[in-house]
Order: structure tokens, then sequence, then C-alpha cells
């Protein structure tokens, strides 16, 4: 997982692919975007009690990214089931994109015809785009994303090239044939 | 106006010379040492011998000296106002030393950044200052309190005179650099850095209500000296100032 905070981390996820679960509900060829919502409990998450985002937690996909094979929703991580603070008990893994768009706790799936709201975007359009997909060329407007930390790599470590779609070009590159990356970032 | 040196002179007036040799071999001791806790547990972390580093050791050590960096330049702006309202003179001499461990904190925070994060990569750390507006103003507030650090003896103090003065008033810059580079990076909860935001501006605010008010004060005071035998100050054998001393730029 790459954070868009320039740290990356290698997560042995435990999930499903997504596409599994969306052949299953038969969406009709009206949908063409995936609409994710976390549940919001103030009483149980208590983050959600002050206002620094626009709660609940919400992310989209293009169902062409929600059917990819990599996309996962994850259930658990490290042979255990995903702890309460990584999203349980059901996550979103999208492990060619920035880690906000891996929303976690979700509690609503719905299929729609128009490009979803996403929280991060609706705080800070020209930062977070819908997209979000790693790329080393399209820098953060505050801070570079050339290069990433590698959690777990120790004090001493330096900072490692971030790759396009972190790795992951050969298999989603086609998503985007045509789309400009540095307009839809 | 003649340049404040040691601080042996309102405390001359306000304190008995005990009260002095306590602070100096006593009270500055003791505020040293409860200065390097911050540093004391975040080594204890690193090491492993309380708690530790977290997930991210490289983001810990930044954001801590960072912080204490911050909070330092707070203290060291209040002990003027402290000074001033509480009628506490010898507050004044923590001054130096809280401003220097202000210096300490984020030069800290600087050498972080510069070893572990960005692991001396010239090209990088170039680039970064440069074109990431939040680190070029990090980066001139290290600069200003590298000036003022070292320039902070008392010789070079003499010696420089107002100019000494001038450049120490940048400390005020540095307040307000240091609260907006903090801001800056914060991804979306602005409230730390609104709380530090309003500390600085509170404490800066005081200073421009105060120099409206000094106008009139000094005038008041030079008429009242003009009418007035010289002080009993003047006579001591330590380095003692003129009254009114304490109006002086040094003191603001």
């Amino acid at each position: 997982m790459r954070c868009v905070e320039a740290w990356s981390m290698v997560i042995p996820w435990v999930g499903i692919p997504l596409a599994d679960v969306i052949r299953r509900l038969e969406p009709t060829s009206k949908a063409r975007y995936v609409r994710f919502v976390t549940l919001f409990d103030p009483a149980r998450m208590p983050g959600q009690r002050s206002r620094v985002l626009h709660w609940p937690y919400e992310e989209g996909l293009t169902m062409a990214e929600a059917t990819h094979p990599l996309t996962l929703l994850a259930v658990g991580l490290y042979g255990e089931v995903l702890p309460n603070q990584n999203g349980a008990p059901l996550r979103l893994v999208v492990p060619w994109k920035y880690g906000f768009k891996g929303i976690k706790a979700i509690v609503r799936i719905e299929f729609v015809e128009s490009m979803p709201d996403t929280t991060w975007n609706l705080a800070a359009p020209h930062e977070y785009g819908f997209y979000a997909n790693v790329n080393p060329h399209v820098d953060h407007p505050r801070w570079s994303q050339a290069r990433e930390r590698r959690i777990g790599a120790g004090l001493f470590a330096e900072k490692q090239e971030t790759l396009m779609f972190n790795g992951y070009a050969e298999q989603v590159a086609h998503l985007y044939d045509g789309l400009d990356l540095r307009r839809h970032f | 106006m003649t340049a404040w040196t040691s601080g042996a002179t309102s405390d001359a007036r306000s304190a008995p010379m005990t009260t002095i040799s306590q602070i100096r071999y006593v009270w500055k001791p003791l505020v040293f040492a409860a200065c390097l806790v911050p540093t004391a547990t975040i080594l204890a972390a690193a090491f492993g011998l309380a708690g530790d580093l977290g997930a991210n050791p490289v983001e810990a050590l930044q954001d801590h000296f960072g912080n204490w960096g911050l909070r330092f330049i707070v203290i060291a702006l209040a002990v003027t106002p402290l000074r001033q309202l509480t009628g506490r003179n010898w507050l004044l001499r923590f001054r130096r030393m809280l401003g220097l461990f202000a210096f300490y904190y984020v030069f800290m925070h600087f050498l972080v950044w510069l070893l572990l994060d960005q692991s001396l990569r010239w090209s990088a750390i170039a680039e970064d200052i440069g074109e990431r507006p939040f680190i070029t103003l990090g980066f001139i507030a290290l600069l200003l309190l590298v000036a003022m650090a070292a320039t902070s003896t008392a010789a070079l103090r003499r010696k420089l005179g107002r100019r000494w003065q001038q450049l120490h008033y940048s400390i005020y810059a540095v307040g307000i650099l240091g609260v907006w580079h903090y801001w800056w990076q914060v991804k979306q909860d602005i409230r730390e850095p609104l709380l530090y935001a309003l500390l600085v501006a509170l404490l800066l605010a005081y200073r421009l209500w105060r120099s409206r008010l000094k106008p009139a004060a000094v005038r008041g005071l030079q008429r009242l000296s003009r009418d007035m035998p010289p002080p009993a100050a003047r006579t001591w054998p330590r380095r003692a100032e003129p009254a009114g001393q304490h109006h002086g730029p040094g003191n603001r």
C-alpha cells in the first residue's frame, strides 16, 4: 500500500476479488461507477465526533477499476481477521491507488451512473482527485511523490523510488488509455 | 539606551543577591534539565527503553523534535509578557536558555530531515527547499534561529548593540514562520497548528498593544528621572544600568 503521504508498506491482505461480489450483484448496463460508504457511528468510532472530514467517509471506483482482478474486498491481513482500526469487517484494497481510496468498515455498496463524491476530493479537490493513481510524476501540491519511505525498512534506510501505478503498470495502465493522468490525478 | 548585559540590573533592585545566585546555581540547572526531558523521552523510545518510535520511526523523530521546537519558540516568546504582567523580573534570566532550546529542537528536527528523511540526497534537498513552500518557510526560520543562537553570548550582545536587538526581533518572524510551516504540512486536521497559531498571535498582539502604550510611559519616566537624584543602582558594583532600562528594546 502506498500512502499519499509518501510512505508505503507491503501488506499480505486476506480478501476476495471485488469482481466476484459484483458479478453476483448483477448490476445493469447503466452502472458506470461503484460507490462505497463507511459506517457512521460516532459512539464506536470516536474520531467521527470531530468534523475534520465530511462523515461518513465515501469512496468510488469506475466499473472497470472495481472489476479488475487486483481490486480486493479485504477481511483480514497477515492471516488474521481484520482489526477494527484497519477497517473491519470489510475494507477496499486497490493496490495501484493511494491508500485513502481503501475505504474501511464498508456498510454500503451502490452502482451509480455518474462519478460519485469522494471524501478527500470534497475536502481538498486540488490535492486529491477521484482517480488517485500512484504516480511519481505528478506531485502532491505540497510534497513530492517521486519517492517513498518503506515502513519496516528501519531508521537508516533510504527512501525508494515510487513506481508508476505502485508497480502494477503492466496490469492496470490500459484502464487509463487516453486519459490525461496529470489532469485526472 | 544601554544594551542589556547579564540581567543583573533590574534583579539587583528587585531581588536580593541570594536569589540571583540561587537562580544561577539551582534554578537554571533545574530548568536546563527539564528542557532536556523531551530529548530523553525520545531517546528512550528510540532505544526501546520506554515505548518505541512506532511504525514510521523517521516521522516520529521528526514530528517530536519539530513539535518541541515550536513549543520552545512559544515558551521563549512568553517570557517577556509574563515578566511584565507579573513583575517577576527574574524570568528574564531564563529567556536566553529557552531560546537556545528552541534553536536546539528545531535544529534536531532539521537534522532528522536532512540525514534520515532525505539521506543527504542533495538534489532532493534543494528541490524541497526551493519548491515546497512549507519547507522553504521552515528553512528560513531555521536560518534566523541559527543567526540568533550564534550571537547569543553576552559579549556579542554588547558588541553588536542595536544591531543585536534588530536581529533578535526576528524571533517574532520565527514564531509566525514556525506555525505556518506546521499548518501548511498537515493533511486536514488543523486543530493543533491552530492552537499554536492562537498562542503566537496572542504573544505578538500583546507586544503590539504594549508598544502603543510605551511612548507615553517612556516620556513619563524620563520626566521623573530628570526631577529625581540618580538611582541607587548606579553605585552598585555589579554591571548596573540607569533606571528605565527595562523599557529598553532588550526587554520587549
